[in-house]
């Protein structure tokens, strides 16, 4: 398509005019409108004067001017829009596709009354406890490992001592390894993410209720998975401090 | 682990529980249950699927003291340990774990 060198189709998209006829620039028959281009461009000699006034000269430059604008800034605020854009459909993505880590459309609380238990499948929960270094807690857990199966919902124990002679407030958050295992690790009701207060020199039980859910035993990533470790972190809260719950869990 | 920026990694997201947060047990009024529990633990070599009556038990007694809501045990996965209702007791008996 060799757009023929009209003034009409100068005038109105000279961009893409000289685009095309660049494209075209190895054959002879458009070395005549690339020349012309080229020549264009130059600052006005005194042959173009005899041929032109120079006020429409102007207004071409002025005019073409205002279209590489108008492309920019249309280009400029389509960025933008993309940007903001950009969360909610990342969101969407990693929904649907499960990368990311997050889990996949949220699990079924429900399904804690029909699972059955996959009773081939022995997988050994280890427990760990941390604590912040700024929490006087003594935190550990009453067990070290466990055996369980998917499928059946277990009871684990923790325990944390205050020392100290005044009350402290503490919160914890827990973490599964290995990664991928974690989303199968459903807790249904611990002790994280809501703030505990221990009175001084108190001790107290703090149990964990979890299951792991039977599609583990279905998913060939986690075939060679015999051990998940649950891991908990106590930090000190302070008065009144309210943390969010975490991720995008509105489920 | 999770602030390292690994973009190709997965990374872990804490999900909150399913029933929120359990209660602390201040006055230690279910310590003797889950002393059961643990000391059936110990003996089984840790194996969850032969304490869950003590856990079962646990759970019944935080019920009894507030502190737990209260719930209908299948909800909690303990259908198999719950009585078979009158008129089927000699069908279920031995499917029990």
């Amino acid at each position: 398509m060799l757009l023929p060198p009209s003034l009409h189709c100068r005038r109105a998209c000279p961009l893409l005019a000289g685009c095309v006829r660049t494209l075209y620039s190895g054959r002879p028959r458009a070395l005549r409108p690339l020349t012309e281009l080229l020549l264009r461009r130059r600052p006005p000699s005194r042959l173009d004067a005899r041929f032109r006034s120079r006020k429409s000269q102007e207004e071409e430059w002025r005019n073409r001017n205002r279209t590489v604008l108008t492309y920019i800034a249309a280009a400029g605020v389509g960025m933008i829009g993309l940007s903001y854009a950009s969360v909610p459909l990342y969101r969407l993505y990693c929904q649907a596709t499960g990368l990311g880590g997050t889990a996949v459309a949220g699990h079924n609380a429900d399904q804690v009354e029909t699972m059955k238990p996959v009773r081939e499948r022995v997988i050994k929960v280890t427990f760990n406890a941390d604590t912040h270094a700024s929490i006087q807690w003594n935190f550990r857990p009453q067990q070290t490992e466990i055996y369980v199966v998917p499928g059946e919902t277990a009871l684990a124990f923790y325990r944390a001592k205050n020392p100290t002679d005044k009350p402290i407030i503490g919160i914890s958050t827990y973490n599964v390894v290995p990664f991928d295992a974690g989303q199968y690790f459903n807790k249904i009701q611990c002790f994280c993410f809501e703030e505990q207060r221990l009175n001084p020199r108190e001790e107290v039980d703090m149990p964990v209720f979890f299951y792991i859910d039977p599609e583990f035993d279905d998913d060939p990533r986690m075939a060679r998975v015999d051990t998940i470790t649950l891991s908990y972190t106590f930090f000190e809260a302070k008065e009144g401090q309210q943390l969010p719950l975490p991720g995008y869990s509105h489920n | 682990m999770s602030t390292a920026m690994n973009f190709g990694t997965k990374s872990f997201r804490p999900r909150a529980p399913d029933k929120g947060s359990f209660p602390l047990d201040h006055f230690g009024e279910c310590k003797s249950f889950k002393e059961n529990f643990m000391t059936c633990l110990r003996e089984n070599r840790f194996d969850n699927s032969r304490c869950r009556l003590q856990s079962k038990e646990y759970l019944e007694c935080r019920m009894d003291n507030q502190l737990m809501a209260k719930e209908p045990l299948d909800k909690l996965g303990f259908k198999d340990l719950m009585d078979p209702p009158p008129g089927r007791q000699d069908q279920d008996s031995d499917a029990q774990v």
